[in-house]
């Protein structure tokens, strides 16, 4: 029994150990000896086969006979697609939600025809994919236990012992003929792909960027001809006619969408080609990192300026702001010396004490004042880094009035009303907000958590007890512990009644809780970083600040790129609490809101599943991205 | 020459703003005072504004009834919100550790079948693995309860097997095992038995080193400790009159002065201190004479000292009443102790229970006196168990490649069996591996029992979320919170810890 | 041994120069171990002085607190008239002033050759990108391998790279050269490469300091050889002297041992 056992398990005896883990075994061209060698080698593992091949029936027939059963409302999520997507967003409204995820796929588009190189797939590959998934179909159709009669009223059938009747085993392989054909489609292509071809027909390889976009293609077809069935909920009415095809207000924007997509990547690709490649590349990844920020104050709540305000007060404060600190700043980097480096640590004092004296009543100094101030002793302190030629000088100044501009813009519409009518606590819900609140936590507790990593590398013992000391706390408690603390401080620091002070809260708490942990993935980028890096930058006499933004963390950031990616995919899942304390995500929605209408009393299960297969989805291909990423970039690798 | 070299070169320190030791702790002091004075600067705000808002912050409530019932745990109507919140730690314990046990089996079945050469189960492994850990817990949680939520109500004679196992919506009841009467004369006695096991276990592994005979030590140790808690069980009794010792050590700590333990741990403090900096200085001496101390060196005499100076400043005056709650601590521990023997205490130590149905109003319900898990229960246990699960079968998985595959070929070379190279060379190896990670997953699981309080478990955060509701003092029930999981994610590092240094390999 | 031999054991012409390196009883611990034991020494402008002896001895630790790779804890060092203490401003410009070679090359491995020779005199000397190219490609081109300047360390071989660690040091344009074990991690049909290009320099006149065991070298370039052992300097002489007629038994042991 015993070497029967490890002989199943003896991944080392085996053959399959020298390959990379997850890579499929290859089949042999005998589908006989492919079965014995994996299926049936030995007493043990025929055993083991068998009792796996029982276990996996039952579980399979028992999911599909949940999913597809007679009970199942289905109709609850279709009618609440939208309240899922974003709650109660109005309709009159809704523009500009297709408008925010335009610009979305528009970056997606740029970003993948600029960057991407998704390289290719094997033709066979494909084929054992279509031969797969057509046989999972028609396994599944097999398994599903025929449907139960309903009679005129929708009351299940019952026979003397209260069985529910079902139809026969024929009626129902009949009844599925939608899906055979798709299980059949898919099954025989992939079988005759698999036996047409001959071997280096086989090895030929077809890009990947064309296996996702054209089942996405289909899909969007689809939405024209199939008859998906027209459900919706509006003006308090529920709408649910089966059979039809989905109403033009879907269709249309997502037809869009898609060749918004195609023409985005073919642009990217273009320029990638060319000389605009730099300029467009850095465009980009601005524009990431400001899209949160600008299609939430410009597009989903659009800022209503008091013009007379923003001419006479915040365009006036902008501009001497921007024109005051180009000067300094060009004076600073007119040669090295301690001046400057004197004069920041002065600067960084005065806007220290500008924010403690506004603390404190003392004088009222505006707060974009204050904001400002304290980034012009940033760049102060940046300034020695900058100095020699003319080009560098130039570009500090260039970074600093963007900079500046973008902050007064920003404050500016944060402190307008706006003109979208509705109230701003149901403002956005559903899946918008998870994924607002998923991008937001992203982009800062990503220099948070850099700054911790270095800190508890760092060689300075008090910036390691502080670093490691918060660290250690933030890992040690519960996320929710966090958030419901964060949700009771925060409200006190924010004026009194102001908008969104929940979400505010609920971000600030993911941004810290999750920086901890992202400190720990670029603590192991940190350390593998080779001692020999930092003497060398000593000994060329580079800064320390030089050293470590030049040569340690560009490889350290390097090394991190996969436990970095499932931090993300963690920040993303763990988003689903935000229903725990009281935000309208879409698990809260399908977890408490679609059952408490009247029409779908009690309608759990179906949201939930439906949830889940969203994340899944999202955190899947996410995950298996970043591990195509991890080999492509470990191929290049010395 | 080197006269004139020597006598040029003058010791000059530098301006202190360019002396890079001055800079480095100035740099350091200051970013200190920062923190800390941004934090006392934000506590004093929120201290503030709570004011303001009328925001109670005290921790009153500890010992005033709650008035709230909780759904499940050792004492379902507290009298205390003290009480309230033990009974949810206690409850938080129970499903960590009963979590912990499962997710590791499931996990080590779950990553040996991705191991396998086995193409179904190698599926299998996968498909699990990437359904589960791609889903969020949170909705996996949800989805289970709304799931058992459907189940057939509760009748007189629910099924499967009545009187025995129930499961309906109200949960699953089961017989439920607990400590009774002679259990504590009882285990002295399986204590005696340890004892002696380990001395049969010594003794044989001795012979079988001389003779090279197989002994089969554990075997017989087993045999041995099996052997004396049976004859245990009849005769725990004579152990009855550790009683009257046990009280004698209660009273006599009792009488020890506050003032002495104080003293006793004002010493102890200063003591390790200074032990530590001596051997500290020691590991600094050679026969050249003292090394030339670095500024990190200082920093750590410093800061021993200064930690061992708050310890004697804590116990001495900030906190007296820490003594004397160490003292009544232990000497209550040894009353409670001695009141669990003796006193004719002669029944069986361990007894069993059966589960029941009760109709007290109008529907039926669980009785008492089985061990009845509500669905609440049952969705948190099986959503962090099959979530954990899937993130211990990838450590196993990993631990396991992560042996170089020269070990079993070396093994195999030696002429060992397999089974042999399986569970000397491989398991050994993988296990130092997987130690750390798995360490990690354990805390993970403790700490995602929090959310319980999504389906009404009365875990910690749970009944925390009910008390601030009821008395609005969140606060300080966070508080608590945070301490009750900084304490257990301790415990856990310090266990992981302990068979991490004891399974690492010796290195040069 | 003070440091009057080691000035007397130079030629005439050479001991007429300035001191450029001046060590004056350097201490250097590592916990309880004494690693640099008053290590007193003076190079001359223009010299090149190879530093050899068993391992453990201390000779990368000596030339290591030449730049201040480590802390030396007592004694002097001078380079170039500026003496190397805490000062922010000394320290700065001593290694602005002193390139370093080191054994495993240390190239930046995600920044192409010509940016790892860029890179220090860009952002140290703050010298305009065109200038900092020209003078890299020049650089390369002396170093025999101006056609690797766009590919990655990574792709080079290992005698390759450490023409481009030398690069990189001379890009700073530094008065002095430290080489700690410049060949130890090469194969043996790469090290003729690199002693070239060290040749080379030495011939242009550099200030050089070179750790190695390679003994041909050192008879061949070396106006002086330092021998060391225990973290003291036993033996200074020239080349003929340290080879053909050694004074200390642990020398005559050291050189009975490797040749």
């Amino acid at each position: 029994m015993g070497s029967g056992i490890s002989d199943a398990f003896d991944m080392n005896a085996g053959d399959s150990i020298g390959e990379l883990p997850g890579k499929p075994v290859e089949v042999s061209s005998n589908p006989a000896e492919w079965l014995k060698k994996n299926l049936f080698a030995n007493i043990a593992n025929t055993l083991l086969t068998v009792v796996g091949g029982i276990a996996t029936v039952l579980v399979l027939r028992g999911v599909l006979n949940f999913v597809f059963s007679e009970e199942r409302r289905w109709d609850a999520v279709r009618t609440n697609l939208r309240a899922l997507m974003t709650l109660a967003y109005p309709e009159s409204q809704y523009a500009r939600i297709w408008v925010s995820v335009a610009v979305l796929v528009t970056l997606v588009g740029l970003s993948s025809g600029l960057w991407a190189n998704w390289g290719t797939i094997r033709v066979q590959r494909l084929c054992r994919w279509g031969m797969s998934l057509g046989g999972f179909i028609i396994l599944c159709i097999l398994l599903r236990e025929p449907s139960v009669l309903l009679d005129s009223n929708g009351i299940v059938l019952r026979d003397s012992f209260s069985e529910p009747v079902r139809e026969s085993f024929s009626s129902a392989m009949m009844s599925r003929s939608t899906w055979w054909i798709v299980g059949i489609s898919f099954g025989g292509s992939g079988l005759a792909g698999w036996y047409r071809l001959d071997s280096t027909g086989r090895t030929k390889t077809v890009s990947a960027t064309s296996t996702v976009l054209v089942p996405l293609g289909v899909l969007v077809v689809s939405l024209w001809v199939a008859p998906y069935g027209h459900y919706a909920y509006s003006d308090g009415l529920f709408i649910a006619e089966p059979g039809e095809r989905v109403a033009l207000s879907t269709s249309i924007p997502w037809t869009w969408l898609y060749l918004l997509l195609l023409a985005t990547m073919v642009l990217g690709r273009f320029v990638r080609n060319s000389d605009l490649a730099g300029i467009a590349k850095t465009l980009v990844n601005v524009s990431w990192v400001i899209s949160p920020f600008v299609l939430y104050w410009v597009i989903l709540r659009d800022p209503d300026f008091d013009y007379a305000h923003v001419v006479s007060t915040d365009l006036p404060m902008g501009l001497l702001f921007g024109f005051l600190g180009s000067i300094i700043l060009w004076w600073l980097t007119r040669s090295t010396g301690e001046t400057a480096r004197i004069f920041a640590v002065c600067l960084v004092g005065i806007a220290g004490f500008n924010w403690v004296a506004a603390a404190f009543g003392w004088y009222p100094m505006l707060q974009k004042a204050r904001i400002s101030f304290l980034l012009l002793a940033v760049a102060a302190l940046l300034a020695p880094n900058f100095v020699g030629e003319l080009a560098k000088r130039k570009k500090l100044v260039t970074y600093w009035l963007t900079t500046m501009l973008l902050v007064h813009y920003m404050a500016t519409t944060i402190n307008s009303p706006s003109t979208v009518d509705i109230s701003s606590s149901e403002f956005l819900g559903g899946l918008s907000i998870t994924l607002f609140v998923a991008a937001l936590t992203i982009m800062f507790s990503f220099p948070l958590g850099v700054l911790l990593a270095l800190g508890r590398t760092s060689k300075f013992p008090i910036f390691r007890v502080l670093s490691t000391g918060y660290i250690e706390i933030i890992r040690g408690v519960p996320l929710i512990t966090i958030l419901i603390f964060f949700s009771v401080m925060v409200p006190l620091f924010l004026p009194r009644g102001m908008e969104l002070a929940e979400l505010a809260a609920a971000i600030t708490g993911y941004t810290l809780f999750s920086a901890a942990y992202l400190a720990e993935n670029v603590r192991g980028g940190l350390q593998s970083v080779r001692n020999g890096q930092f003497e060398a930058a000593d000994a060329l006499g580079l800064t320390s600040v030089q050293r470590t933004g030049f040569i340690v963390l560009p490889q350290a950031l390097r090394v991190s790129i996969p436990p970095l990616v499932g931090q993300v995919i963690a920040t993303y899942k763990e988003t689903s609490l935000l229903a725990i304390i009281g935000i309208f995500d879409f698990l809260r929605v399908a977890n408490s809101a679609i059952p408490s209408q009247t029409a779908f009393l009690g309608v759990k299960r179906e949201g939930l599943l439906v949830v889940s297969a969203i994340y899944f989805i999202f955190a899947f291909t996410t995950s298996k991205y970043s591990q195509r990423l991890e080999r492509r970039l470990g191929v290049g690798e010395r | 020459m080197a006269d004139t070299a020597r006598s040029s070169l003058t010791q000059s320190r530098p301006p202190f703003y360019r002396d890079v030791t001055v800079v480095k702790w100035v740099v350091q002091i200051f970013v200190l005072a920062v923190v800390i004075g941004s934090m006392f600067f934000l506590a004093s705000e929120a201290g503030d504004n709570l004011r303001a808002s009328n925001v109670p912050t005290d921790y009153d409530f500890l010992s005033v009834n709650p008035g709230i019932d909780l759904s499940e745990g050792i004492d379902r109507d507290p009298d205390t919100g003290g009480r309230a919140l033990w009974v949810g730690m206690v409850n938080t314990l129970r499903m960590a550790l009963a979590g912990i046990a499962l997710a590791t089996f499931v996990g080590v079945i779950i990553g040996l079948c991705r191991l396998s050469n086995n193409w179904l189960l190698n599926k299998i492994g996968s498909a699990y693995v990437e359904l589960i850990r791609n889903v969020p817990l949170l909705v996996q949680i949800l989805l289970y309860g709304s799931v058992f939520a459907n189940l057939p109500r509760v009748t007189q004679s629910v099924g499967p097997i009545s009187g025995w196992l129930h499961l309906s919506n109200k949960g699953l009841s089961v017989p439920r095992f607990h400590i009774a009467d002679g259990f504590y004369q009882w285990a002295i006695v399986v204590m005696v038995g340890l004892v002696l096991a380990n001395y049969v276990r010594k003794k044989r592994v001795g012979i079988q080193d001389l003779t090279g005979d197989d002994t089969r030590p554990i075997r017989s140790a087993l045999l041995v400790l099996l052997g004396v808690s049976a004859v245990g069980w009849f005769v725990h009794p004579v152990f009855g009159f550790l009683n009257t010792p046990l009280r004698q050590i209660s009273e006599g700590i009792s009488l020890i002065p506050q003032a002495a333990v104080q003293v006793a741990l004002a010493v102890v403090a200063l003591a390790l201190a200074v032990r530590w900096v001596i051997k500290f200085l020691d590991a600094r001496r050679s026969p050249a004479g003292l090394a030339k101390l670095t500024d990190d060196d200082y920093f750590r005499i410093i800061f021993a000292l200064a930690g061992a100076l708050i310890m004697v400043f804590v116990v001495l005056i900030l906190w007296p009443g820490l003594s004397s709650w160490l003292l009544n601590a232990v000497s209550d521990f040894f009353t409670v102790l001695s009141e669990k023997f003796g006193n004719g205490r002669s029944g069986r130590p361990l007894d069993v229970a059966l589960p029941d149905v009760i109709q007290v109003g109008k529907f039926p319900n669980y009785g008492p006196s089985g061990l009845n898990l509500s669905i609440g229960f049952a969705a948190v246990f099986f959503g962090v168990v099959f979530y954990t699960a899937a993130f211990i079968a990838e450590i196993v998985r990993g631990g396991v490649l992560a042996v170089p595959r020269g070990q079993s070929e070396a093994a195999n070379a030696l002429g060992l069996r397999r089974w042999t190279v399986l569970r000397r060379v491989i398991l050994p190896q993988a296990a130092r591996n997987m130690l750390p990670p798995l360490g990690n997953q354990y805390l993970n699981l403790a700490k995602n029992t929090s959310l319980a309080i999504a389906v009404g478990y009365s875990d910690i955060v749970q009944v925390g979320q009910t008390v601030y509701n009821q008395t609005g003092k969140t606060l300080p029930v966070v508080s608590i919170w945070m301490l009750f999981y900084l304490s257990c994610s301790l415990t856990i590092s310090v266990v992981v810890n302990f068979f991490n240094v004891r399974t690492k390999i010796v290195e040069r | 041994m003070s440091v009057n031999d080691a000035t007397t054991a130079v030629s005439e012409e050479l001991a007429k120069r300035k001191d450029m390196i001046v060590c004056v009883g350097v201490d250097k611990w590592y916990g309880d171990f004494q690693a640099l034991k008053g290590v007193s020494a003076t190079i001359k402008e223009g010299e090149v002085a190879v530093v050899c002896g068993p391992s453990g001895s201390g000779k990368s630790t000596w030339i290591r607190c030449i730049n201040r790779l480590e802390v030396h804890q007592n004694g002097t060092i001078i380079v170039d008239g500026v003496e190397l203490t805490n000062d922010l401003r000394n320290i700065e410009k001593i290694r602005s002033e002193v390139g370093m070679v080191f054994q495993q090359f240390n190239l930046f491995p995600h920044l192409t050759v010509l940016d790892n020779v860029t890179l220090a005199p860009i952002w140290v000397r703050k010298k305009p990108r065109v200038e900092a190219e020209a003078l890299a490609k020049a650089l390369l081109e002396r170093v025999g391998i101006p056609e690797q300047a766009d590919k990655f360390p990574g792709q080079l071989s290992g005698g390759q790279q450490q023409r481009v660690a030398i690069a990189r040091s001379l890009a700073m344009e530094p008065r002095v050269m430290l080489f700690d074990e410049p060949t130890s991690a090469l194969d043996p049909e790469m090290i003729k490469e690199v002693l070239d290009v060290m040749r080379e320099l030495a011939e242009s006149g550099m200030t050089m300091i070179v750790v190695t065991h390679e003994m041909g070298f050192a008879r061949e370039v070396a106006d002086r050889i330092i021998f060391m052992e225990g973290g003291e300097i036993v033996e200074v002489g020239t080349p003929e002297h340290f080879f053909v007629s050694p004074t200390e038994d642990r020398t005559k042991l050291f050189l009975s041992q490797i040749l």
